[in-house]
């Protein structure tokens, strides 16, 4: 019978360990990944997008807004990641350019190409109407301005206040960044582990 | 003892390590478009692409997916090794670099070092097999590239181009500990070490062995000089062998600058044969 050498015993020993390892990980699940984050445009869901994600940062380094950023250690096994903190930049879909930038440098499609910018779902902005002016009667529509999808993505009640529509919001931030109050009264939330629509 | 020679490899070698290094400082640039990205992969007039294997192979076991451009830039750097052997890590490694010039910095400080040999410290030079494995045994059934998400490696780039200033605390700790044990990260933990030095066991390239080393004094400064601890003198000149057959040999050329009698150089070597003694 074949002896397995001492190097093959050691590799061997090592994939068993990271294997178990592994196993112990995918059973935490998404706790032992730490807090989402606001991926860029195009990343596939949380789970698949930290298998993919190769952590070389080119998307960082391309994008014309400086609104990606890179994740260090701090944030966890998202280390070396991509993501956006929109109320410091938002995602300006690479006004100007012919295409999204992020998605087309990536060498691994952890940013996955998309037809048309409606079919981002990076995440989605949610009102928190505690904080909002115009829930308290004040006139502001500065996340309407600010929406690249005006009367599609946010709309307005019979108050003028405005609300978001779900299905067409991707989560692009520019609310957020406009946003007067002090914090955000429209933060942008992660779509979560189930595949956006 | 004798006063040491110039070390010309060491000098070049370091130029080559420090010019990759602003390379990639120089494509994080906003007017510098022709060269992208970190040590994981990276991009050449946005065509050519260049990959790191471990990388690649993490990124395929965690997705199940061929990464076309990864794969082909990974495959640059394999044909690479194939050729030369593990050269990237000392000629190419950032954290290598880092880790040369805080060794030479320690020898310089620690003037009459080997009296500190009891500090010299060490682990068996296949526990990278052993980290390989768990890098890819993780990858494969947890599904996240762990390796390139805490990579010294990655984090010396990282804190280039990005300027991460926490993670570079990990490189700071392998620095000082390596002045107790000199080496250890590359010659015994780096797990794309020791998949550089299994991809590259017949390279070409390698540290020959003059035909006349029979009859020189046996000094041991080659074997002192290896970052890798090859007992080059002992298990390859004496021996017999035509070249250093080890594979962990990262042709780095120490051995070649600390020799006085100028037995070993670089060269040429489809395979290592043994010289009837």
């Amino acid at each position: 019978m074949h002896r397995p050498s001492r190097r093959q015993l050691f590799v061997g020993a090592g994939l068993a360990a990271g294997a178990g390892l592994g196993g112990l990980f995918r059973l935490a699940g998404s706790s032992a990944r730490g807090a989402p984050l606001l991926r860029p445009p195009g990343a596939r869901t949380e789970s698949d997008f930290l298998a993919a994600c190769v952590r070389c940062g080119q998307c960082v380094e391309v994008c014309p807004f400086e609104t990606l950023k890179l994740a260090d250690l701090g944030q966890g096994l998202s280390a070396g990641t991509p993501w956006v903190d929109s109320r410091r930049i938002p995602c300006y879909l690479c006004q100007g350019e012919d295409e999204l930038l992020c998605i087309a440098v990536c060498p691994t499609q952890a940013l996955e190409p998309v037809a048309d910018t409606r079919e981002i779902r990076m995440g989605l902005a949610v009102i928190d109407t505690e904080v909002c002016f115009a829930h308290h009667g004040v006139i502001c529509r500065s996340c309407f301005q600010a929406c690249p999808f005006p009367f599609e993505a946010i709309v307005f009640d019979e108050s003028l206040r405005p609300i978001v529509v779900e299905d067409v919001c991707i989560g692009c931030g520019l609310c957020d960044f406009a946003c007067p109050t002090e914090p955000s009264a429209i933060p942008i939330v992660t779509r979560g582990e189930g595949r956006p629509s | 003892m004798k006063e040491k020679r110039f070390g010309s490899w060491a000098l070049l070698r370091r130029l080559t390590a420090f010019a990759f290094l602003g390379l990639l400082y120089l494509g994080s640039l906003e007017s510098v478009a022709w060269f992208r990205g970190t040590t994981t992969a990276t991009r050449l007039l946005d065509f050519v692409p260049f990959g790191d294997p471990l990388a690649a192979l993490e990124v395929t076991l965690a997705t199940r997916e061929l990464a076309v451009d990864l794969l082909l830039g990974a495959g640059v750097l394999v044909v690479a090794t194939l050729l030369l052997g593990p050269f990237f890590c000392s000629w190419v490694c950032p954290l290598g670099l880092v880790l040369d010039l805080n060794q030479a910095l320690k020898n310089r400080l620690v003037k009459r070092w080997r009296r500190y040999r009891w500090m010299h410290l060490s682990l068996p030079r296949d526990w990278r097999l052993l980290v390989l494995g768990l890098a890819l045994g993780f990858s494969l059934v947890g599904g996240l590239p762990l390796f390139q998400t805490v990579s010294p490696i990655n984090i010396v780039a990282w804190s280039l181009v990005f300027g991460a200033g926490l993670p570079l605390l990990l490189v700071g700790v392998i620095a000082v500990v390596e002045w107790f044990a000199p080496h250890l990260w590359c010659r015994t933990l780096c797990p794309l070490g020791g998949l550089y030095s299994a991809l590259g066991r017949r390279a070409l390239l390698r540290i020959r062995v003059a035909e006349s080393q029979v009859t020189r004094r046996r000094c041991r400064q080659c074997t002192l000089s290896c970052p890798m601890d090859i007992r080059v003198m002992e298990e390859e000149v004496v021996a017999c062998h035509s070249a250093v057959g080890d594979p962990d040999c990262t042709r780095c050329g120490a051995c070649v600058d600390a020799c006085p009698e100028r037995v070993l150089g670089f060269g040429i070597e489809s395979a290592t044969t043994d010289r009837a003694s």
